[in-house]
Protein backbone atom coordinates (compact mmCIF):
# COMPACT_ATOMS: atom_id res chain seq x y z
CA UNK A 1 0.00 0.00 0.00
CA UNK A 2 2.34 2.78 1.15
CA UNK A 3 2.01 4.94 -1.93
CA UNK A 4 -1.79 5.15 -1.50
CA UNK A 5 -1.39 7.63 1.33
CA UNK A 6 -0.14 10.21 -1.15
CA UNK A 7 -3.05 9.70 -3.51
CA UNK A 8 -5.86 12.20 -3.79
CA UNK A 9 -9.09 10.57 -4.98
CA UNK A 10 -12.12 12.81 -4.37
CA UNK A 11 -15.70 11.55 -4.59
CA UNK A 12 -17.90 13.60 -6.91
CA UNK A 13 -21.36 13.80 -5.36
CA UNK A 14 -24.02 13.16 -7.98
CA UNK A 15 -26.63 13.31 -5.20
CA UNK A 16 -26.58 9.61 -4.30
CA UNK A 17 -27.56 7.84 -1.11
CA UNK A 18 -24.15 6.19 -0.84
CA UNK A 19 -21.82 9.09 -1.73
CA UNK A 20 -20.62 9.53 1.84
CA UNK A 21 -20.16 5.75 2.13
CA UNK A 22 -17.77 5.81 -0.87
CA UNK A 23 -15.70 8.38 0.99
CA UNK A 24 -15.64 6.11 4.04
CA UNK A 25 -14.40 3.15 1.98
CA UNK A 26 -11.70 5.21 0.27
CA UNK A 27 -10.53 6.54 3.63
CA UNK A 28 -10.24 2.98 4.84
CA UNK A 29 -8.10 2.23 1.77
CA UNK A 30 -5.75 4.96 2.90
CA UNK A 31 -6.22 7.56 0.19
CA UNK A 32 -6.84 11.24 0.74
CA UNK A 33 -10.44 11.88 -0.23
CA UNK A 34 -13.49 14.03 0.38
CA UNK A 35 -16.90 14.64 -1.08
CA UNK A 36 -17.16 17.42 -3.66
CA UNK A 37 -20.33 18.63 -5.36
CA UNK A 38 -20.83 17.77 -9.03
CA UNK A 39 -20.83 21.51 -9.69
CA UNK A 40 -17.13 21.79 -8.74
CA UNK A 41 -15.16 23.44 -11.60
CA UNK A 42 -12.74 21.03 -13.26
CA UNK A 43 -9.81 23.29 -12.40
CA UNK A 44 -10.21 22.42 -8.72
CA UNK A 45 -9.80 18.68 -9.27
CA UNK A 46 -7.36 18.69 -12.18
CA UNK A 47 -4.55 17.54 -9.90
CA UNK A 48 -6.45 14.55 -8.43
CA UNK A 49 -4.99 11.07 -8.96
CA UNK A 50 -8.36 9.54 -9.64
CA UNK A 51 -12.07 10.36 -9.42
CA UNK A 52 -15.00 8.36 -8.15
CA UNK A 53 -18.31 9.60 -9.53
CA UNK A 54 -21.18 8.63 -7.23
CA UNK A 55 -24.62 7.36 -8.10
CA UNK A 56 -27.60 9.63 -7.70
CA UNK A 57 -31.29 10.28 -8.09
CA UNK A 58 -31.24 12.11 -11.46
CA UNK A 59 -32.97 10.05 -14.15
CA UNK A 60 -30.64 9.58 -17.07
CA UNK A 61 -33.41 9.81 -19.69
CA UNK A 62 -34.60 13.31 -18.84
CA UNK A 63 -32.40 14.81 -16.11
CA UNK A 64 -28.91 14.04 -17.41
CA UNK A 65 -28.24 17.79 -17.63
CA UNK A 66 -28.03 17.88 -13.82
CA UNK A 67 -24.78 15.99 -14.24
CA UNK A 68 -23.46 17.95 -17.21
CA UNK A 69 -20.42 19.16 -15.34
CA UNK A 70 -19.15 15.59 -15.67
CA UNK A 71 -18.56 16.33 -19.37
CA UNK A 72 -15.71 18.59 -18.47
CA UNK A 73 -14.18 16.01 -16.14
CA UNK A 74 -14.45 13.20 -18.68
CA UNK A 75 -13.11 15.31 -21.57
CA UNK A 76 -10.06 16.55 -19.70
CA UNK A 77 -9.17 14.33 -16.77
CA UNK A 78 -7.55 11.39 -18.61
CA UNK A 79 -6.60 9.75 -15.30
CA UNK A 80 -8.55 6.86 -13.65
CA UNK A 81 -12.29 7.43 -13.21
CA UNK A 82 -14.75 5.07 -11.54
CA UNK A 83 -18.32 6.01 -12.41
CA UNK A 84 -21.03 4.36 -10.30
CA UNK A 85 -24.72 3.80 -11.17
CA UNK A 86 -26.15 6.96 -12.78
CA UNK A 87 -22.60 8.18 -13.50
CA UNK A 88 -21.91 4.84 -15.19
CA UNK A 89 -24.90 5.51 -17.44
CA UNK A 90 -23.71 9.07 -18.01
CA UNK A 91 -20.30 7.77 -19.02
CA UNK A 92 -21.86 5.64 -21.77
CA UNK A 93 -24.02 8.53 -23.03
CA UNK A 94 -21.08 10.91 -23.06
CA UNK A 95 -19.21 8.67 -25.48
CA UNK A 96 -22.15 8.19 -27.83
CA UNK A 97 -24.04 5.34 -26.22
CA UNK A 98 -27.62 5.43 -24.99
CA UNK A 99 -29.27 4.87 -21.61
CA UNK A 100 -32.85 4.90 -20.41
CA UNK A 101 -35.48 3.22 -18.28
CA UNK A 102 -34.41 -0.33 -17.43
CA UNK A 103 -36.54 -3.09 -18.90
CA UNK A 104 -36.08 -4.93 -15.61
CA UNK A 105 -34.71 -2.64 -12.91
CA UNK A 106 -32.65 -4.28 -10.19
CA UNK A 107 -32.81 -3.61 -6.44
CA UNK A 108 -30.97 -5.43 -3.69
CA UNK A 109 -29.15 -8.73 -4.30
CA UNK A 110 -28.09 -9.23 -7.92
CA UNK A 111 -25.99 -12.05 -9.40
CA UNK A 112 -23.24 -10.65 -11.56
CA UNK A 113 -21.05 -12.59 -13.97
CA UNK A 114 -17.59 -11.30 -14.78
CA UNK A 115 -16.94 -11.65 -18.52
CA UNK A 116 -13.75 -9.66 -18.99
CA UNK A 117 -10.24 -9.53 -17.67
CA UNK A 118 -8.96 -6.31 -16.17
CA UNK A 119 -6.82 -5.09 -13.26
CA UNK A 120 -10.06 -3.70 -11.75
CA UNK A 121 -11.30 -7.26 -11.30
CA UNK A 122 -8.23 -8.83 -9.79
CA UNK A 123 -9.07 -11.26 -6.99
CA UNK A 124 -12.79 -11.17 -7.75
CA UNK A 125 -14.49 -14.51 -8.54
CA UNK A 126 -16.43 -14.91 -11.79
CA UNK A 127 -19.81 -14.98 -10.06
CA UNK A 128 -20.60 -12.57 -7.26
CA UNK A 129 -23.71 -11.30 -5.52
CA UNK A 130 -23.78 -7.55 -5.50
CA UNK A 131 -26.26 -4.93 -4.28
CA UNK A 132 -28.09 -2.85 -6.91
CA UNK A 133 -30.53 0.02 -6.85
CA UNK A 134 -31.22 1.35 -10.32
CA UNK A 135 -34.27 2.35 -12.34
CA UNK A 136 -32.28 3.06 -15.53
CA UNK A 137 -29.59 1.25 -17.47
CA UNK A 138 -27.20 1.50 -20.41
CA UNK A 139 -29.03 0.50 -23.57
CA UNK A 140 -26.32 0.79 -26.21
CA UNK A 141 -22.66 0.73 -25.26
CA UNK A 142 -20.50 3.12 -27.29
CA UNK A 143 -17.96 1.39 -29.58
CA UNK A 144 -14.99 2.66 -27.59
CA UNK A 145 -16.14 0.68 -24.52
CA UNK A 146 -16.16 -2.98 -23.62
CA UNK A 147 -18.27 -4.87 -21.10
CA UNK A 148 -16.48 -6.54 -18.20
CA UNK A 149 -19.49 -7.88 -16.30
CA UNK A 150 -23.22 -8.47 -16.79
CA UNK A 151 -26.28 -9.79 -14.96
CA UNK A 152 -29.44 -11.54 -16.19
CA UNK A 153 -31.35 -8.27 -16.30
CA UNK A 154 -28.57 -5.84 -17.13
CA UNK A 155 -26.15 -6.35 -20.03
CA UNK A 156 -23.58 -3.79 -18.88
CA UNK A 157 -22.81 -4.11 -15.17
CA UNK A 158 -19.15 -3.09 -15.49
CA UNK A 159 -17.70 -1.26 -18.49
CA UNK A 160 -14.27 0.05 -19.42
CA UNK A 161 -13.10 2.59 -21.99
CA UNK A 162 -10.76 0.99 -24.54
CA UNK A 163 -7.95 3.51 -24.30
CA UNK A 164 -8.67 5.67 -21.26
CA UNK A 165 -8.69 4.41 -17.64
CA UNK A 166 -12.40 5.14 -17.36
CA UNK A 167 -14.60 2.53 -15.67
CA UNK A 168 -18.32 2.33 -15.10
CA UNK A 169 -20.11 0.11 -12.57
CA UNK A 170 -23.89 -0.23 -12.50
CA UNK A 171 -24.10 -1.85 -9.05
CA UNK A 172 -22.75 -0.40 -5.79
CA UNK A 173 -19.27 -1.63 -4.81
CA UNK A 174 -19.30 0.77 -1.84
CA UNK A 175 -22.10 -0.92 0.14
CA UNK A 176 -21.27 -3.66 2.62
CA UNK A 177 -23.63 -6.20 1.05
CA UNK A 178 -21.77 -6.23 -2.27
CA UNK A 179 -19.40 -9.19 -2.27
CA UNK A 180 -15.84 -8.13 -3.08
CA UNK A 181 -16.94 -4.51 -3.32
CA UNK A 182 -13.99 -3.38 -1.27
CA UNK A 183 -11.66 -5.47 -3.49
CA UNK A 184 -12.98 -3.63 -6.54
CA UNK A 185 -12.44 -0.24 -4.90
CA UNK A 186 -9.01 -1.29 -3.70
CA UNK A 187 -8.11 -2.38 -7.26
CA UNK A 188 -9.27 1.00 -8.51
CA UNK A 189 -7.05 2.73 -5.97
CA UNK A 190 -4.13 0.59 -7.16
CA UNK A 191 -4.90 1.61 -10.75
CA UNK A 192 -4.83 5.27 -9.62
CA UNK A 193 -1.54 4.62 -7.88
CA UNK A 194 -0.08 3.03 -11.02
CA UNK A 195 -1.11 6.03 -13.08
CA UNK A 196 0.32 8.51 -10.65
CA UNK A 197 3.61 6.66 -10.90
CA UNK A 198 3.43 6.79 -14.71
CA UNK A 199 2.76 3.11 -15.22
CA UNK A 200 -0.13 3.37 -17.63
CA UNK A 201 -2.09 0.24 -18.40
CA UNK A 202 -3.42 -0.20 -21.92
CA UNK A 203 -5.99 -2.83 -21.15
CA UNK A 204 -7.59 -2.99 -24.60
CA UNK A 205 -4.58 -4.96 -25.79
CA UNK A 206 -5.25 -7.47 -23.00
CA UNK A 207 -6.93 -10.71 -24.05
CA UNK A 208 -10.58 -10.64 -23.08
CA UNK B 1 -8.35 3.55 16.94
CA UNK B 2 -10.67 6.34 18.12
CA UNK B 3 -8.23 7.85 20.63
CA UNK B 4 -7.65 11.02 18.70
CA UNK B 5 -11.30 11.22 17.64
CA UNK B 6 -12.38 11.13 21.29
CA UNK B 7 -9.86 13.79 22.25
CA UNK B 8 -10.81 15.98 19.33
CA UNK B 9 -14.56 15.73 19.99
CA UNK B 10 -14.24 16.42 23.71
CA UNK B 11 -12.19 19.51 22.87
CA UNK B 12 -14.73 20.55 20.24
CA UNK B 13 -17.62 20.21 22.72
CA UNK B 14 -15.71 22.28 25.30
CA UNK B 15 -14.81 24.91 22.73
CA UNK B 16 -18.34 25.28 21.34
CA UNK B 17 -20.16 25.17 24.67
CA UNK B 18 -17.64 27.36 26.47
CA UNK B 19 -18.92 28.30 29.91
CA UNK B 20 -22.53 27.61 28.95
CA UNK B 21 -24.70 24.58 29.67
CA UNK B 22 -25.59 21.90 27.12
CA UNK B 23 -28.22 19.22 26.82
CA UNK B 24 -28.32 15.71 25.37
CA UNK B 25 -31.75 14.29 24.69
CA UNK B 26 -31.17 10.56 24.70
CA UNK B 27 -33.28 7.78 23.28
CA UNK B 28 -31.28 5.26 25.27
CA UNK B 29 -29.78 3.95 22.04
CA UNK B 30 -26.09 3.65 21.20
CA UNK B 31 -25.76 6.93 19.23
CA UNK B 32 -27.22 9.31 21.78
CA UNK B 33 -25.68 7.41 24.69
CA UNK B 34 -22.23 7.64 23.10
CA UNK B 35 -22.74 11.36 22.62
CA UNK B 36 -23.91 11.66 26.22
CA UNK B 37 -20.73 9.97 27.47
CA UNK B 38 -18.54 12.25 25.33
CA UNK B 39 -20.44 15.34 26.44
CA UNK B 40 -20.39 14.30 30.08
CA UNK B 41 -16.63 13.84 29.92
CA UNK B 42 -16.30 17.25 28.31
CA UNK B 43 -18.72 19.19 30.48
CA UNK B 44 -19.39 17.28 33.68
CA UNK B 45 -22.37 18.72 35.53
CA UNK B 46 -22.83 21.45 32.92
CA UNK B 47 -24.48 18.69 30.88
CA UNK B 48 -28.22 18.22 31.29
CA UNK B 49 -29.38 14.86 30.04
CA UNK B 50 -33.02 14.03 29.38
CA UNK B 51 -35.10 11.14 28.08
CA UNK B 52 -38.41 12.07 26.54
CA UNK B 53 -40.97 9.37 27.25
CA UNK B 54 -43.20 9.82 24.22
CA UNK B 55 -45.06 6.61 24.89
CA UNK B 56 -43.99 5.31 21.49
CA UNK B 57 -41.02 3.24 22.64
CA UNK B 58 -40.87 -0.44 23.45
CA UNK B 59 -42.58 -1.87 26.52
CA UNK B 60 -40.40 -1.24 29.57
CA UNK B 61 -38.11 1.16 27.69
CA UNK B 62 -38.20 4.16 30.08
CA UNK B 63 -37.17 1.88 32.98
CA UNK B 64 -34.44 0.33 30.83
CA UNK B 65 -33.06 3.73 29.86
CA UNK B 66 -33.04 4.84 33.51
CA UNK B 67 -31.06 1.68 34.35
CA UNK B 68 -28.60 2.34 31.47
CA UNK B 69 -27.87 5.90 32.62
CA UNK B 70 -27.47 4.69 36.16
CA UNK B 71 -24.87 2.27 34.84
CA UNK B 72 -23.18 5.05 32.86
CA UNK B 73 -23.17 7.28 35.92
CA UNK B 74 -24.84 10.15 34.08
CA UNK B 75 -27.76 11.92 35.81
CA UNK B 76 -30.89 11.58 33.68
CA UNK B 77 -34.20 13.36 33.79
CA UNK B 78 -37.20 11.54 32.38
CA UNK B 79 -39.79 13.84 30.83
CA UNK B 80 -43.27 12.37 30.55
CA UNK B 81 -44.79 13.61 27.29
CA UNK B 82 -47.05 10.73 26.31
CA UNK B 83 -50.17 12.83 26.00
CA UNK B 84 -48.47 15.55 23.97
CA UNK B 85 -47.26 13.07 21.33
CA UNK B 86 -50.56 11.17 21.07
CA UNK B 87 -52.36 14.47 20.67
CA UNK B 88 -49.95 15.59 17.92
CA UNK B 89 -50.39 12.32 16.03
CA UNK B 90 -54.17 12.26 16.15
CA UNK B 91 -55.62 11.81 12.67
CA UNK B 92 -52.24 11.90 10.94
CA UNK B 93 -51.73 9.15 8.36
CA UNK B 94 -48.90 10.38 6.16
CA UNK B 95 -45.48 9.07 7.28
CA UNK B 96 -43.66 12.36 6.60
CA UNK B 97 -46.35 14.33 8.46
CA UNK B 98 -45.95 11.98 11.43
CA UNK B 99 -42.18 12.40 11.45
CA UNK B 100 -42.49 16.20 11.23
CA UNK B 101 -45.01 16.37 14.06
CA UNK B 102 -42.84 14.16 16.24
CA UNK B 103 -39.76 16.26 15.45
CA UNK B 104 -41.71 19.35 16.37
CA UNK B 105 -42.87 17.89 19.71
CA UNK B 106 -39.28 16.93 20.51
CA UNK B 107 -37.92 20.39 19.80
CA UNK B 108 -40.65 22.22 21.70
CA UNK B 109 -39.94 19.98 24.71
CA UNK B 110 -36.18 20.50 24.36
CA UNK B 111 -36.67 24.26 24.22
CA UNK B 112 -38.94 24.24 27.24
CA UNK B 113 -36.51 22.11 29.22
CA UNK B 114 -33.52 24.18 28.03
CA UNK B 115 -35.18 27.37 29.17
CA UNK B 116 -35.96 25.85 32.54
CA UNK B 117 -32.35 24.86 33.28
CA UNK B 118 -30.59 27.55 31.24
CA UNK B 119 -29.19 25.38 28.44
CA UNK B 120 -28.13 26.98 25.15
CA UNK B 121 -26.60 24.10 23.20
CA UNK B 122 -28.25 20.85 22.11
CA UNK B 123 -25.82 18.00 21.46
CA UNK B 124 -27.35 15.41 19.17
CA UNK B 125 -26.42 11.82 18.30
CA UNK B 126 -27.04 12.36 14.58
CA UNK B 127 -25.05 9.91 12.43
CA UNK B 128 -24.39 9.82 8.68
CA UNK B 129 -27.44 7.82 7.50
CA UNK B 130 -29.73 10.27 9.38
CA UNK B 131 -28.75 13.29 7.30
CA UNK B 132 -28.12 11.33 4.10
CA UNK B 133 -31.64 9.89 4.13
CA UNK B 134 -33.16 13.16 5.28
CA UNK B 135 -32.15 14.57 1.91
CA UNK B 136 -29.21 16.84 2.72
CA UNK B 137 -27.87 17.44 -0.82
CA UNK B 138 -29.84 14.53 -2.27
CA UNK B 139 -33.33 13.11 -2.57
CA UNK B 140 -35.20 12.74 0.71
CA UNK B 141 -36.04 9.15 1.62
CA UNK B 142 -37.47 9.98 5.05
CA UNK B 143 -37.13 12.80 7.57
CA UNK B 144 -35.11 11.48 10.47
CA UNK B 145 -36.46 13.03 13.64
CA UNK B 146 -33.14 14.65 14.53
CA UNK B 147 -32.52 16.19 11.08
CA UNK B 148 -35.29 16.60 8.51
CA UNK B 149 -37.95 16.14 11.17
CA UNK B 150 -36.82 19.25 13.05
CA UNK B 151 -38.71 22.48 12.60
CA UNK B 152 -36.91 25.17 10.59
CA UNK B 153 -36.40 27.47 13.53
CA UNK B 154 -34.81 26.13 16.68
CA UNK B 155 -33.77 28.39 19.52
CA UNK B 156 -30.86 26.14 20.47
CA UNK B 157 -27.42 25.86 18.96
CA UNK B 158 -26.95 22.34 17.61
CA UNK B 159 -23.81 20.26 17.82
CA UNK B 160 -23.52 16.84 16.15
CA UNK B 161 -20.19 15.21 17.06
CA UNK B 162 -20.98 11.85 15.39
CA UNK B 163 -22.25 13.32 12.15
CA UNK B 164 -19.64 11.66 9.94
CA UNK B 165 -19.94 8.18 11.46
CA UNK B 166 -21.97 5.11 10.67
CA UNK B 167 -23.50 2.85 13.33
CA UNK B 168 -20.71 0.26 13.20
CA UNK B 169 -18.16 3.04 13.77
CA UNK B 170 -20.22 4.45 16.65
CA UNK B 171 -20.23 0.99 18.23
CA UNK B 172 -16.44 0.80 17.98
CA UNK B 173 -16.16 4.26 19.48
CA UNK B 174 -18.61 3.33 22.26
CA UNK B 175 -16.52 0.28 23.13
CA UNK B 176 -13.41 2.42 23.33
CA UNK B 177 -15.22 4.81 25.63
CA UNK B 178 -15.83 1.85 27.93
CA UNK B 179 -19.58 1.81 27.43
CA UNK B 180 -20.95 -1.60 28.56
CA UNK B 181 -21.80 -4.17 25.85
CA UNK B 182 -25.48 -4.17 26.89
CA UNK B 183 -25.64 -0.65 25.46
CA UNK B 184 -23.16 -1.00 22.60
CA UNK B 185 -25.03 -3.98 21.19
CA UNK B 186 -28.55 -2.59 21.52
CA UNK B 187 -30.36 -2.88 18.23
CA UNK B 188 -31.13 0.40 16.45
CA UNK B 189 -34.51 1.88 17.31
CA UNK B 190 -36.11 4.75 15.38
CA UNK B 191 -36.46 8.09 17.19
CA UNK B 192 -40.17 8.35 16.31
CA UNK B 193 -40.53 4.88 17.82
CA UNK B 194 -43.56 2.75 17.16
CA UNK B 195 -45.17 5.66 15.30
CA UNK B 196 -43.24 4.54 12.21
CA UNK B 197 -43.98 0.89 12.95
CA UNK B 198 -47.68 1.56 12.59
CA UNK B 199 -48.49 2.20 8.97
CA UNK B 200 -51.08 4.96 8.83
CA UNK B 201 -52.72 6.56 11.85
CA UNK B 202 -51.38 5.85 15.34
CA UNK B 203 -54.28 4.93 17.62
CA UNK B 204 -54.01 3.77 21.24
CA UNK B 205 -55.28 0.32 20.27
CA UNK B 206 -52.77 -0.12 17.42
CA UNK B 207 -49.99 1.15 19.63
CA UNK B 208 -50.79 -1.46 22.24
CA UNK B 209 -50.96 -4.19 19.57
CA UNK B 210 -47.63 -3.33 17.95
CA UNK B 211 -45.84 -2.97 21.29
CA UNK B 212 -46.97 -6.42 22.36
CA UNK B 213 -46.07 -7.98 19.01
CA UNK B 214 -42.69 -6.27 19.06
CA UNK B 215 -41.96 -7.67 22.50
CA UNK B 216 -42.82 -11.19 21.32
CA UNK B 217 -40.46 -10.87 18.32
CA UNK B 218 -37.66 -9.59 20.56
CA UNK B 219 -38.17 -12.23 23.23
CA UNK B 220 -38.32 -15.13 20.82
CA UNK B 221 -35.31 -14.05 18.76
CA UNK B 222 -33.19 -13.30 21.81
CA UNK B 223 -34.23 -16.60 23.33
CA UNK B 224 -33.30 -18.43 20.11
CA UNK B 225 -29.85 -16.85 20.25
CA UNK B 226 -29.40 -17.83 23.90
CA UNK B 227 -30.43 -21.43 23.28
CA UNK B 228 -28.30 -21.67 20.15
CA UNK B 229 -31.06 -22.27 17.61
CA UNK B 230 -30.13 -18.95 15.99
CA UNK B 231 -26.44 -18.19 15.42
CA UNK B 232 -26.53 -14.44 16.13
CA UNK B 233 -28.83 -11.53 16.84
CA UNK B 234 -29.94 -9.89 13.59
CA UNK B 235 -28.99 -6.23 13.08
CA UNK B 236 -32.59 -5.29 13.76
CA UNK B 237 -35.70 -7.34 14.55
CA UNK B 238 -39.16 -6.06 15.29
CA UNK B 239 -42.86 -6.14 14.54
CA UNK B 240 -44.82 -3.55 12.59
CA UNK B 241 -48.54 -3.13 12.14
CA UNK B 242 -50.24 -2.59 8.82
CA UNK B 243 -53.87 -1.50 9.00
CA UNK B 244 -54.78 -4.01 6.33
CA UNK B 245 -57.74 -5.94 7.55
CA UNK B 246 -58.11 -9.52 6.43
CA UNK B 247 -60.66 -12.18 7.19
CA UNK B 248 -59.85 -14.93 9.62
CA UNK B 249 -61.63 -17.59 11.59
CA UNK B 250 -60.94 -17.87 15.30
CA UNK B 251 -62.78 -20.51 17.29
CA UNK B 252 -65.61 -20.78 14.77
CA UNK B 253 -66.14 -17.05 14.67
CA UNK B 254 -65.22 -14.59 11.97
CA UNK B 255 -62.25 -12.28 12.54
CA UNK B 256 -61.57 -9.15 10.47
CA UNK B 257 -58.54 -7.41 11.90
CA UNK B 258 -55.18 -5.72 11.29
CA UNK B 259 -51.99 -7.48 10.18
CA UNK B 260 -48.60 -7.75 11.86
CA UNK B 261 -45.38 -7.81 9.88
CA UNK B 262 -42.33 -9.52 11.34
CA UNK B 263 -39.13 -7.88 10.15
CA UNK B 264 -35.56 -9.06 10.78
CA UNK B 265 -32.59 -7.80 8.79
CA UNK B 266 -28.83 -8.10 8.61
CA UNK B 267 -26.75 -4.97 8.11
CA UNK B 268 -23.43 -3.41 9.00
CA UNK B 269 -24.22 0.27 8.73
CA UNK B 270 -27.95 0.49 8.06
CA UNK B 271 -27.40 1.80 4.53
CA UNK B 272 -28.23 -1.54 2.93
CA UNK B 273 -29.84 -4.59 4.49
CA UNK B 274 -30.47 -8.22 3.71
CA UNK B 275 -33.33 -10.25 5.10
CA UNK B 276 -32.48 -12.52 8.04
CA UNK B 277 -33.01 -16.16 7.16
CA UNK B 278 -34.86 -16.93 10.39
CA UNK B 279 -35.47 -20.64 10.97
CA UNK B 280 -39.00 -21.72 10.19
CA UNK B 281 -39.77 -23.08 13.70
CA UNK B 282 -38.84 -19.69 15.14
CA UNK B 283 -41.11 -17.79 12.74
CA UNK B 284 -43.82 -20.27 13.45
CA UNK B 285 -43.51 -19.84 17.22
CA UNK B 286 -43.57 -16.05 16.95
CA UNK B 287 -46.68 -16.28 14.79
CA UNK B 288 -48.63 -18.52 17.16
CA UNK B 289 -47.65 -16.42 20.16
CA UNK B 290 -48.92 -13.29 18.41
CA UNK B 291 -52.31 -14.92 17.82
CA UNK B 292 -52.56 -16.35 21.33
CA UNK B 293 -51.49 -13.21 23.13
CA UNK B 294 -52.90 -10.42 20.95
CA UNK B 295 -56.58 -10.66 20.13
CA UNK B 296 -56.53 -7.75 17.65
CA UNK B 297 -54.59 -9.42 14.82
CA UNK B 298 -55.84 -11.72 12.09
CA UNK B 299 -52.76 -12.09 9.83
CA UNK B 300 -49.01 -12.29 10.34
CA UNK B 301 -46.50 -11.76 7.52
CA UNK B 302 -42.74 -12.10 7.28
CA UNK B 303 -41.20 -9.22 5.32
CA UNK B 304 -38.70 -10.52 2.75
CA UNK B 305 -37.79 -7.10 1.34
CA UNK B 306 -34.11 -6.13 1.25
CA UNK B 307 -32.86 -2.51 1.50
CA UNK B 308 -32.85 -1.42 -1.32
CA UNK B 309 -35.62 -1.47 -2.48
CA UNK B 310 -37.25 -1.31 0.98
CA UNK B 311 -36.03 0.66 3.97
CA UNK B 312 -35.55 -1.17 7.26
CA UNK B 313 -38.53 0.43 8.97
CA UNK B 314 -41.86 0.43 7.12
CA UNK B 315 -42.25 4.22 7.15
Amino acid sequence: MGAETDLWVPVVDCMGQYTHLIKRRLQRLGVTTGVIPVTTPFGEIREADGLVLSGGAPRIGFEAEKLDNLKDYLDHFQKPVLAICVSHQYLAIHYGGTAGVATRPEYGPTMVEIVGDDPLLEGIPNHITVWSSHNDEIKILPPCFKTLARSTNCAHQIIKHCSLPYYGVQFHPEVSHTEHGLTLLSNFVRICSGYSQGRHTQSCSDPV
Amino acid sequence: MYDSFIKEKIEEIRRVVGQRKAMVATSGGVDSSTVAVLAYRALGDRLHCIFVDHGLSRLGEPEKVAWIYDMLGIPLKIVDAKEMFMEALKGIKDPEQKRKRIGECFIRLFEREAERVGVEVLIQGTIAPDWVESGVGREKIKSHHNVGGLPERIKLQILEPLRELYKDEVRELAKELGIPPEIVERQPFPGPGMAVRIVGEVTPERLETVKKANLIVEEEIENAVETGSLSHKPWQYFAALIPLRTVGVKGDTRAYQDAIVIRAVESEDGMTADVSKLPWPLLSRITSRIFSEIPTVSRVFYDTTTKAPGTIELE
